[in-house]
């Protein structure tokens, strides 16, 4: 069962959220699949909170079923036992203070970058003039400007990234949720984006739940580090991260940041082996049966 | 054309000249075939008018061109084809967007279309005049048939090959089924639906005019069977020239605005 | 997923299909007799039925089938030898296929049967029209596949060929030829398809020929239930000819 610690204490006073209200209340998750191979249980009663403005990654190995945890949040999946709230809210369905950023390419390609990230606000029924005024505001905040007339094919993969995460932001979401946004961008733009992500955040006091894989990226953005285990996915620990904030990409050299990175690594191996282990003995069996 | 690029060796002259050599073969094949059609035309060998000399098919072609009375008969055509496809279009693409978004109903219906598709259209003419009489309405109709299954299937299969993640991105901004449609299905898919549309177009355009041949008194294909039944042939022939002309250059304008690439 | 869930994903929709069209068809005959449906417009399904057996015996359904087939037959044979041919053509001389390569995708495009009027000054009211106008609608999809599945050939087994030293002659009969079989199968079952769309529609519409021609017959009897008749069993024919062509070049495609 989880170990949980309560939230650090934010540097700036928030005043309006009380610390013990928490904005993300996830009870009791448990998803069951059906899979050719018999019932697979992949998330296993997790819960946790996630307090206003609270930075939090969730990190596990691959299988563990973070991905579903994600989409649970989200909205997207339904038929699991548990609750999600949001601001006390009970989630049924895609809710409006949930934000979602995706793993893959989901920059609209027939569209402008501005079309892209004016896109919520345009589902929302803003006049046009009312819409690419804010739009532009989210562009510059990622640090696009310029670039509004251009085509997703135009751009970069870390520019497109930009642009989803431009676009879920205007339509400001009480909590973002990222689910491996950068596992397809190389390690030195990923880290110049998590700066990006760490400017931002903090500029907005966003809430932020990010998914994710990559020890580094967790510490480097975090307040707080949720580790879970191989499936059935289960919170193994939480861990607090009290680097001094605002950070910046330079914080991935300072001993602190070490010590976390291997304390995590240390409980995230053992998951990380037991996939690797399953993983060789389902193929074993595949190979076995045809 | 782009074949000639493998093609040039080291050495071998720069593309730009390469496009001579084609250019000369176009002109060389037209002449070739005007030269030989016009020999075949005064040889005597055929009978009478079943090749009319190039200067008849000029003078007809003006003719035709220069006589109001053609306009008109192209102008119910046009009607009649641009009503086809809009009736075929519609439900095409609705049918098609019902059936890409659904597994269960894709597999029940799907095949029905597949397998009717390619069948002779027109032979459901006489039903067709049964239904909406002899005038506009069955050639309409005629159109719409042919042209209600390629559009289906085309936008079924369009469908199933959007990103996935486009339609979670559309979900998780709780867009509803209507701004789902129009601004997340209907431009992922703008290709398969352009190239639907096309050929869609070109057999619209097919089981009308064959049905303006069986049972019209206007229309283009009404001109071309009364220019056979009058053994008019000059005139038959500046009419399938004008056709034809019209039909591909309508489809060229298609591919070109809808792209010819595959995917997005 | 327990077997017998997976069995029933599979019959299910199918059931549906079938169970929507029987459905339909009991609707309106009910619609029919109810009178909300003018039965001098759509006669009783009950009463196309009837005309099944009717229509095979007096209007000799077999020796029509066998007419249009073999019409068909013939314009794909040369569909299949001009086709092939023009495409191997203009996949051996590339200055050619430059030139007319669009012209032949743009003649592919257009309402080639519109021809038929000509034909039939020409070659007259018969058979030959007929066929000729299958031909002509089959050709160029075939070479457009020919020329696709010749010139898809994958490099490195061209390289192959060039590392045995082949003349060009044993490179193209035992390399690219092959390799391009496939698409070239394709090709041949588009031109077919085309020639026997085409062919069917013109016997009805110069009311020459055999199955096609039923059909204008029997409508220009006014024998409603006739009609309709036929024009399901043409359909039905056509449908059998398009699986069966599919399922034959699947098996010629191993793999495929």
């Amino acid at each position: 069962m989880a170990v949980m610690s309560t939230p650090t204490r934010r540097t700036a006073a928030r005043a309006d959220a009380a610390p013990d209200k928490p904005i993300l209340l996830v009870d009791g998750i448990v998803k069951r699949f059906d899979t050719p191979d018999g019932p697979l249980t992949a998330v296993d009663h997790v819960s946790f909170t996630v307090a206003a403005g609270e930075f939090v990654s969730v990190i596990g190995p691959s299988g563990c079923g973070k991905s579903t945890l994600f989409n649970i949040i989200g909205g997207l999946v339904d038929g699991y036992e548990g609750s999600v709230s949001v601001a006390g809210e009970r989630v049924a369905g895609p809710h409006a203070a949930i934000g979602m950023i995706f793993q893959e390419e989901s920059t609209f390609p027939w569209r402008t970058v501005i079309d892209n990230v004016a896109f919520p606000l345009e589902l929302a029924g803003l006049p046009k003039a009312e819409r690419y005024e804010k739009a532009r505001h989210f562009v510059e905040l990622v640090g696009l400007a310029g670039f509004e007339r251009r085509y997703p094919a135009e751009l970069s993969g870390g520019m497109r990234q930009r642009v989803s995460m431009a676009r879920t932001l205007a339509a400001s979401p009480k909590i973002l949720l990222m689910d491996e946004p950068f596992a397809a961008l190389d390690e030195q733009t990923r880290l110049l984006l998590g700066d990006k992500v760490l400017q931002i955040q903090q500029e907005l006091e966003q809430t932020t739940l990010l998914i994710t894989h990559n020890i580094t990226e967790a510490v480097q953005l975090s307040d707080r580090v949720l580790v879970m285990t191989y499936r059935p996915g289960k919170l193994k620990r939480s861990v607090a991260i009290d680097l001094p904030r605002p950070r910046s990409s330079e914080i991935v050299s300072s001993e602190a940041f070490g010590h976390y990175v291997a304390q995590i690594w240390g409980d995230l191996r053992e998951e990380a082996s037991r996939g690797l282990i399953d993983d060789e003995q389902h193929k074993l069996r595949r190979s076995g049966e045809t | 054309m782009a074949e000639a690029g493998r093609l040039i060796a080291a050495g071998a002259p720069p593309r730009r000249a390469l496009v001579r050599p084609v250019m000369l073969l176009r002109v060389v094949i037209i002449v070739a075939v005007l030269v030989l059609w016009q020999l075949l035309a005064v040889s005597g060998l055929l009978y009478r008018d079943v090749v009319p000399s190039l200067p008849a098919i000029a003078a007809a072609l003006y003719r035709t061109l220069s006589d109001p009375g053609f306009y008109l008969h192209l102008a119910t055509t046009g009607y009649e084809i641009v009503v086809a496809l809009l009736i075929g279009g519609v439900s095409g693409v609705v049918v098609g967007i019902l059936l890409g978004a659904s597994r269960l109903l894709s597999r029940a219906y799907e095949s029905l279309l597949y397998y009717l598709g390619p069948t002779p259209k027109i032979i459901f003419f006489p039903v067709m005049i049964m239904w909406f009489g002899v005038g506009a309405g069955s050639k309409i109709a005629m159109g719409a048939v042919s042209c209600f299954f390629p559009i289906a299937l085309n936008v079924a299969a369009g469908m199933r090959q959007i990103d996935p993640v486009l339609i979670r991105v559309g979900r998780s901004f709780r867009a509803n089924s209507w701004q789902m449609v129009t601004k997340i299905y209907l431009p992922a898919m703008r290709y398969p639906v352009m190239n639907g549309l096309r050929i869609g177009l070109g057999v619209a355009l097919i089981g009308t005019l064959l049905a303006e041949t069986k049972l019209s008194n206007r229309g283009i294909g009404f001109l071309v069977i009364q220019a056979y039944s009058l053994f008019n042939m000059p005139q038959m022939y500046s009419l399938l020239i004008v056709l034809f002309v019209l039909s591909i250059g309508a489809n060229a304008l298609i591919g070109r605005f809808g792209g010819n690439r595959k995917g997005n | 997923m327990s077997r017998a869930a997976a069995l029933s994903r599979t019959w299910q929709p199918a059931a549906l299909g079938v169970g929507t069209v029987v459905g339909a068809i009991v609707l309106t005959e009910v619609l029919i007799r109810a009178g909300l449906i003018n039965r001098f417009i759509v006669p009783l399904p009950s009463e196309i039925l009837a005309a099944f057996p009717r229509i095979v015996t007096e209007e000799n359904v077999l020796s029509r089938f066998l007419l249009t087939v073999s019409e068909a037959l013939s314009a794909s044979v040369l569909v299949a030898i001009f086709g092939v041919a023009g495409g191997v053509l203009l996949h051996r001389f590339v200055l050619l296929r430059q030139a007319t390569e669009t012209w032949v995708a743009a003649i592919a495009a257009a309402p080639l049967v519109l021809i038929y009027p000509l034909y039939l000054v020409i070659f007259g009211r018969n058979a030959t029209t007929i066929v000729m106008m299958g031909f002509t609608a089959g050709i160029a999809p075939t070479m457009l596949k020919t020329l696709e599945g010749l010139s898809g050939t994958r490099r490195v087994l061209i390289n192959v060929g060039k590392s045995f030293n082949l003349t060009p002659a044993q490179q193209f009969w035992k390399i690219l030829f092959p390799a391009a079989l496939p698409t070239i199968f394709v090709g041949l079952r588009l031109g077919l398809i085309f020639a026997l769309i085409n062919i069917v529609g013109v016997e009805f519409l110069i009311n020459f020929g055999g199955l096609g021609q039923l059909i204008n017959e029997l409508s220009e009897r006014y024998d409603l239930a006739g009609t309709y008749a036929a024009i399901f069993f043409v359909v039905l024919v056509s449908v059998c000819i398009f699986v069966l062509t599919e399922r034959l070049e699947r098996w010629l495609r191993p793999g495929g």
